[in-house]
């Protein structure tokens, strides 16, 4: 749309849109800024003032967390499960979705839409079933157990993404590789898969923050509290507050849980918000 | 032709595990409605339709289906109405306007169980950052106990639309983005302002757009639920925060107070099923029409 026009009404709207628009910002940053300051505060402080900065660098909330509550484990756990799952994730994915995207045989647009109904499935409908499965496969309790759930519940999504991905993508070097006598299973991995790099990356960082943040399932399929993923181990300490009454130590493992999805975010943001509007947006 | 069908090699690992591990289970939790379980047997009790019989005199159901509407609608309209604005402003020229949006989609990367435990201190009555402000300005006859029964369900709303907003922020937008620029000299030729640009070009240009995102948006108000649970202590979780996706947590999982009504959560969970299917299948009907070409 054209720049804004400087007469004095439009002045005045403008005036408007930017206040508007910087409350809702400030508001925002705000939050993250709040929750970092009161994480260096001691109790004491925060119960003087829940507006007030801290008197100095206190880590105390940081070791307290990360040794004593066993952030450290949980922490460990998710980079565990999120890691293996993200790579067993592409390799499964990718493939499916270059049939999905760049084939057309009977079925093929069943199998498309068979895939995409899975992302209008809520978890709950599942929840019970896959309970059952996964306890008589003796899989409860185990991260092992947790990721496959998580790779198998994030295959609808994957499959979507990466088969939009790579339907953009042209069909000459394919065609070459074919031609060159390459069957259409090495054609995909030494052309295809390579190409498809940018689109990987994407639906790699978005596994991640979905995994990373995710706790409904961890606390279905998780009993024993060695075996916590990071999320869930905030939730544990979220629920022990109305015993323990340690606010500052909470909002430090707040922002230990924060700060891996936000940093990313700060360097990738442009291609996050890209990767989430692939689907929504043809073209 | 035979040749070719050597290419679904690739596709065999992922369908298996998505058929035996997500619509396997799926479509088996329509038998499983029909049964009791505890979970701590082996057998499921057969009782046939009476767990959608319960449903109907089922208070606390009803109650929770009332919610989910509510998020759905009160809450769904006050983000796409926000949404819709900022999409505007950030099209009429404003600088800055990456980083704008950047910063209001932020939410949507953090985990909702830390965004649930920001929100509740800022609401907490005692000691919270509102009251806090309000003390603090002398205001103290305007302090609330926003998380009592009777405004628990709007601060928790508040917090959603400012989580959600930067989601549809930025499909919309960067729908927006495609739309050529001749059309919009084309309107401002014709002596358009932006609220009629906004509406007579933006709008229509990205109706595809606007259409996937209704459809997300009932998607995920219906499923939502870890922000909802994690809201001021989780199993505890009070009840006008009760959505169709907590209470069949609650019957299934709730631990605290052990109800392990896994069958009749299940029940429950197909009710939600129904929800998407039905919300969906009407938002695509009513809004359906030709696609506009550009």
């Amino acid at each position: 749309m054209p720049a804004l026009m400087y007469s004095k009404k439009d002045r005045f709207k403008t005036a408007i849109i930017y206040i508007f628009l910087i409350l809702w910002t400030a508001f925002s940053a705000f939050s993250l800024a709040w929750i970092i300051t009161t994480s260096f505060k001691t109790n004491k402080e925060l119960y003087a003032g829940v507006w007030s900065l801290p008197k100095g660098l206190n880590i105390a909330n940081y070791v307290k967390a990360w040794n004593v509550v066993n952030l450290k484990r949980y922490f460990l756990n998710s980079v565990g499960v999120t890691f293996v799952s993200i790579v067993v994730l592409i390799f499964l994915c990718t493939p499916a979705a270059y049939v999905v995207g760049r084939f057309k045989f009977r079925g093929s647009r069943f199998l498309n839409n068979l895939f995409i109904a899975g992302m209008g499935i809520p978890y709950q409908l599942l929840l019970i079933p896959l309970y059952r499965l996964i306890i008589g496969f003796r899989l409860n309790d185990s991260l092992f157990g947790l990721g496959l759930i998580y790779v198998t519940l994030s295959i609808p999504f994957n499959v979507f993404l990466l088969s939009g991905f790579i339907r953009s993508l042209p069909s000459e070097l394919e065609d070459a590789a074919m031609i060159d006598g390459c069957s259409e299973i090495t054609t995909f991995w030494r052309i295809m898969f390579p190409l498809s790099q940018p689109g990987i990356v994407t639906s790699a960082i978005l596994n991640f923050i979905f995994l990373w943040n995710e706790y409904m399932l961890a606390l279905v399929f998780l009993t024993n509290d060695k075996r916590r993923t990071i999320s869930l181990g905030l939730y544990s300490i979220q629920a022990a507050m109305q015993y323990t009454a340690d606010w500052t130590g909470l909002f430090a493992a707040v922002v230990i849980v924060m700060l891996p999805t936000v940093l990313i975010y700060v360097v990738l943001s442009e291609r996050i918000m890209a990767g989430i509007t692939l689907g929504a947006v043809k073209g | 032709m035979l040749r070719r069908k050597r290419i679904l090699v690739l596709l065999v690992p992922a369908l298996v595990l998505y058929l035996a591990l997500f619509l396997f289970p799926a479509v088996q939790s329509l038998w499983v409605s029909l049964h009791e379980w505890t979970g701590f047997t082996a057998k499921m009790k057969w009782v046939g339709l009476a767990n959608y019989r319960e449903l109907l005199h089922d208070e606390l159901f009803w109650m929770s289906l009332l919610t989910t509407l509510k998020v759905l609608f009160i809450g769904g309209v006050l983000i796409f109405f926000f949404a819709f604005l900022f999409t505007f402003f950030l099209q009429a020229g404003v600088r800055g306007r990456k980083f704008f949006r950047a910063v209001i989609f932020y939410p949507n990367v953090v985990a909702p169980i830390a965004l649930a435990t920001f929100w509740g201190f800022l609401y907490n009555p005692r000691f919270g950052l509102i009251n806090g402000l309000l003390r603090s300005l002398g205001l103290e006859s305007l302090t609330q106990t926003w998380t009592g029964p009777d405004l628990i369900f709007g601060s928790v709303l508040v917090s959603l639309v400012w989580t959600y907003v930067g989601f549809f922020l930025v499909i919309f937008s960067s729908g927006a983005d495609k739309i050529p620029e001749d059309y919009y000299d084309a309107a401002k030729i014709a002596g358009a302002n932006r609220l009629q640009m906004f509406f007579h070009v933006t709008i229509p240009l990205t109706w595809d757009v606007l259409m996937v995102a209704v459809v997300l948006w009932i998607i995920t108000a219906i499923k939502l639920f870890e922000f909802l649970f994690a809201f001021s202590g989780g199993i505890a979780a009070p009840k006008p925060l009760w959505t169709n996706a907590v209470y069949m947590f609650v019957l299934s999982f709730g631990k605290r107070v052990a109800i392990f009504r896994l069958g009749y959560g299940t029940t429950v969970a197909v009710t939600m099923l129904v929800l998407i299917i039905a919300f969906t299948g009407a938002a695509r009907f009513a809004m359906r029409r030709e696609r506009v070409e550009f």
